[in-house]
């Protein structure tokens, strides 16, 4: 039974993994941090995993936690860095089909996200993954409208960093 | 560059380009976790611990022997009962409020619920605090009233004493001692439980902001 539990566990990150990356990436500046954050994303995933009934999809569920650590767990400060060495994202994005300009702005993407508050953070993730409101408020747990608000005024600021 | 267009970026990114294996993040899943509601798990524990032993051995003191003399015990007697059923209650709401904890409620419930499972710990601290402080009023109160009580506390034979100065001295050194204790207390939680819960407590107001806004 555990052992099905645990088989079933790692087929389902494993191929879901991407999402804890990422999560990984806006959290986190170097790739220490990174493997500490995803590390704790996959303890407390595994210690959930038994309460996790399938009556949403993996992901979904996956989203939470993996924020939930990121933001309440996670034991080092996440707080907005100021200036950030544009080299320092190197080491997460290095792919030959990508595009170059494509390349670079998602660099400034990242190092945008990177300077506002954790909770900021976790909004523009949410959107920029497309996520409906309605799974935004159930994760965060505030109300639609309150996601909304909040979610206008998270991606003025982004747009103020990346226009300034 | 309007953020749709980012958005179309940030779709396009290229997945990690190492990935971890089916192994890898078994032996992740077996690792212990270092979040900070295993640490305030542990430092709570550890409180409670420290606490009940400082009261055993207090109670094992030679300074019980003057308690006695003073008649005191009764009182005493009384606070250790009263102690043993608030230990209690603050010992099964600290474990209530701990294993309520889960990352799978929203962001708003688990910070609500850590926040409060620390404050469990820290009204308990505050308890203790409080009822030393007071227990040693009503102590002295009742030594410096009895005839000879600070010579019998500070075992005085000299019966040549100067009094009136005794007294003052007495009262002084004992509110030096409160005032020496609430201090490092304050110290010390300010420093536990001011940077451990910093982050927490700014993410958690940042989410309620807004809430009392609307």
């Amino acid at each position: 039974m555990q052992k099905d539990l645990e088989a079933k566990f790692l087929l389902d990150f494993e191929q879901n993994q991407n999402i804890v990356h990422k999560v990984c990436r806006i959290y986190t500046t170097n790739q220490d941090a990174h493997n500490d954050l995803f590390q704790e994303v996959v303890i407390q995933l595994w210690k959930n995993y038994s309460k996790f009934r399938g009556d949403s999809k993996f992901s979904t569920w996956m989203y939470r936690v993996a924020l939930n650590t990121a933001i309440s767990l996670y034991r080092k400060s996440t707080r907005r860095i100021k200036t950030q060495n544009i080299d320092d994202f190197t080491y997460k994005i290095k792919s030959s089909d990508y595009d170059d300009t494509e390349e670079q702005q998602l660099k400034s993407l990242y190092s945008a996200i990177h300077q506002l508050n954790d909770i900021d953070k976790a909004l523009i993730f949410l959107y920029l993954e497309d996520k409906p409101y309605k799974e935004i408020s159930a994760t965060l747990g505030i109300t639609s409208v309150n996601a909304r608000v909040k979610m206008n005024r998270a991606k003025e600021k982004l747009k103020n960093i990346l226009n300034p | 560059m309007d953020l749709e267009h980012y958005k179309k970026t940030w779709e396009n990114q290229p997945e990690e380009a190492k990935k971890v294996s089916k192994e890898e993040i078994y032996k992740m899943s077996q690792a212990k976790s270092t979040s900070i509601v295993k640490w305030i798990f542990i430092i709570g524990v550890l409180e409670f611990a420290f606490w009940l032993i400082l009261n055993s051995f207090t109670s094992k003191l030679e300074v019980m022997e003057i308690y006695k003399e003073l008649k005191l015990m009764e009182l005493l007697d009384v606070v250790y009962y009263i102690n043993f059923i608030v230990v209690v209650a603050f010992l099964y709401y600290f474990y209530k409020n701990y294993s309520s904890i889960s990352t799978i409620d929203s962001t708003k419930d688990l910070m609500r619920k850590i926040i409060k499972t620390r404050k469990t710990v820290k009204y308990y601290v505050n308890y203790n605090v409080l009822a030393a402080v007071l227990l040693m009023i009503v102590f002295n109160v009742k030594i410096v009233n009895t005839p000879n009580g600070i010579e019998t506390v500070l075992e005085i034979d000299n019966i040549n004493f100067d009094d009136s100065n005794l007294m003052t001295v007495y009262v002084i050194s004992q509110a030096i001692a409160v005032v020496i204790m609430i201090l490092f207390l304050f110290l010390f939680y300010y420093l536990l439980y001011g940077i451990m819960l910093k982050k927490l407590k700014r993410n958690h107001k940042e989410l309620d902001r807004l809430e009392k806004l609307n």
